[in-house]
């Protein structure tokens, strides 16, 4: 075979990691100066307040066309999320009374939960 | 001809006919990979205990002839979905808990929803661990229950334990868990209080967007991302990998919002006056010092760790006022110090030897 020094593909990969770690540890050291985040901070505040002044606009340009905004859909989600997990409960409670149920009907079907006796390996080679 | 070079043209052809064969078998494998779905993750067999807006409690089905008696209630982070704690099967810790004879119950988080903006510090800390404490309690029919938290759900746990120091938890277990967040310089350097203004943004956007998080993380290694797909295509044909690529991008980008004033309290009394660190922290209004902290307590922190530098979590052993303490440090980073062929080997077997004897 081939010694691993001369392998293209091993060369390949070798390349690809140093580039990343060369990257990320410029990148880094550019991330980590107050001008950063002054620059990061400044772009990510205007993004914020663009959006809620959009998220505004369009929420009163959908009411005037009779049309559903977003903040309606996310209500009418958040109404599909708690039905679900109402849902949710409701299986957990009908799993629960079945296991009961299969328990009362018949004892020796049911899986009881294991004693809680065990002890560590050590300990029991120990005694 | 060829020895001066080392290469012989037997090595050759076989090389050139190994690199067309994974050639062919990319493009197939390539178009599999876009028409098929990843691995089903978190599928060991659990149940539903509690479900209350955000948090989820579960209960996951023993599988040993005969458990420990102290139960193990596992505290995620509230940024990510606690399936990287179940992967697949031979690959789960969950599991790995279970066949080594634990009862393990994990309170894991669901996005909040808008309305639950509001969620604070003291909702996690003084309701929902507590309240799911309680019913670990009720379900297992023991009093004590031993905590095990990833990530910010140390902190979480740090902060009930540093509250709640008479008991019910018996032991603690912190997995990467920061508590000097000064030195998580780039998070650190992120929020700068002089140009981040989280009152405007969380004014704004109500919570946290799971984007934005994702984001903060990705700019902790911005080329980490485009070099992972180069080693995904290099390695498409090895069905393993992919296998493990998939397992580990789709948690990594499954992140969750953050409440508005649950991040705001991260923010300001955190990130930008250290509280925990400086011994200043209190949660709805109760003191969270960490010398309260007295049950024996595990820290396994990751050598190679960029989201919690060692700096930002070396301090807590020395911090918490237990006797029976312990710090590991372990080779890999901040996700493969859990899970994957690293945790299999190096974390799981340290944290069973540790809980076993402290769980009777």
């Amino acid at each position: 075979m081939a010694d691993k020094g001369n392998d293209p593909a091993v060369i390949w990969q070798t390349m690809i990691g140093e580039m990343e770690k060369g990257f990320n540890s410029f990148a880094n050291q550019a991330m980590g100066t107050p001008e950063f985040s002054r620059l990061m901070n400044q772009a990510g505040g205007f993004a914020a307040g663009a959006q809620k002044q959009l998220g505004e606009l369009m929420e009163r340009y959908l009411v005037s066309m009779n049309l559903p905004s977003r903040s309606q859909l996310v209500g009418m989600a958040e109404r599909l999320q708690s039905i679900e997990s109402q849902l949710n409960e409701i299986r957990a409670l009908l799993n629960q009374m079945n296991r009961s149920a299969s328990n009362a009907e018949s004892p020796a079907a049911a899986k009881p939960r294991p004693p809680r006796t065990k002890r560590p390996p050590g300990e029991k080679e120990q005694k | 001809m060829n020895a001066p070079l080392g290469i012989d043209a037997a090595s050759i052809a076989e090389r050139v006919q190994s690199e067309v064969q994974r050639a062919i078998q990319r493009s197939i494998k390539g178009v599999e990979y876009l028409s098929t779905s990843g691995p089903s993750l978190g599928s060991t067999p659990k149940d539903i205990l509690h479900v209350r807006g955000t948090m989820n409690l579960y209960h996951y089905r023993p599988v040993a002839d005969e458990i420990y008696r102290v139960p193990v209630l596992i505290v995620m982070a509230t940024t990510n979905r606690g399936y990287i704690l179940d992967l697949v099967p031979g690959q789960s810790f969950i599991e790995f808990l279970l066949k080594r004879g634990y009862d393990v119950y994990m309170l894991d988080w669901a996005a909040p929803k808008p309305e639950e903006k509001h969620l604070g510090m003291e909702d996690y800390v003084l309701d929902f661990i507590p309240d799911c404490v309680r019913r670990v309690q009720q379900d297992s029919g023991e009093m004590d229950v031993s905590v095990i938290g990833y990530c910010f759900g140390g902190v979480l746990s740090l902060l009930y334990g540093s509250i709640f120091r008479d008991g019910p938890m018996k032991n603690l277990i912190c997995f990467t868990t920061p508590i000097d967040f000064r030195e998580m310089k780039l998070f650190s350097n992120f929020s700068d209080r002089r140009y981040f203004d989280v009152d405007r943004l969380i004014d704004s956007v109500g919570n946290m967007p799971p984007e934005l998080i994702l984001s903060s993380f990705e700019m902790l290694r911005p080329a980490s991302r485009a070099a992972s797909q180069v080693q995904l295509w290099d390695n498409i044909w090895n069905d393993e990998f992919v296998k493990s690529y998939r397992m580990f991008d789709r948690w990594a980008t499954d992140t969750l919002p953050l409440a508005g004033d649950y991040f705001r309290t991260i923010t300001k009394d955190l990130m930008w006056d250290n509280k925990l660190y400086n011994d200043a922290m209190s949660v709805g209004g109760r003191a969270a010092k960490l010398e309260n902290i007295k049950v024996p307590i595990l820290h396994a922190v990751a050598e190679h760790d960029h989201i919690v530098p060692y700096e930002a979590a070396r301090h807590l052993i020395t911090k918490v006022g237990s006797t029976d303490k312990e710090e590991v440090i372990l080779k890999g980073g901040h996700v493969s110090l859990v899970a994957g062929a690293n945790a299999i080997k190096r974390l799981w077997p340290k944290l069973d030897s540790w809980l076993g004897k402290r769980s009777t």
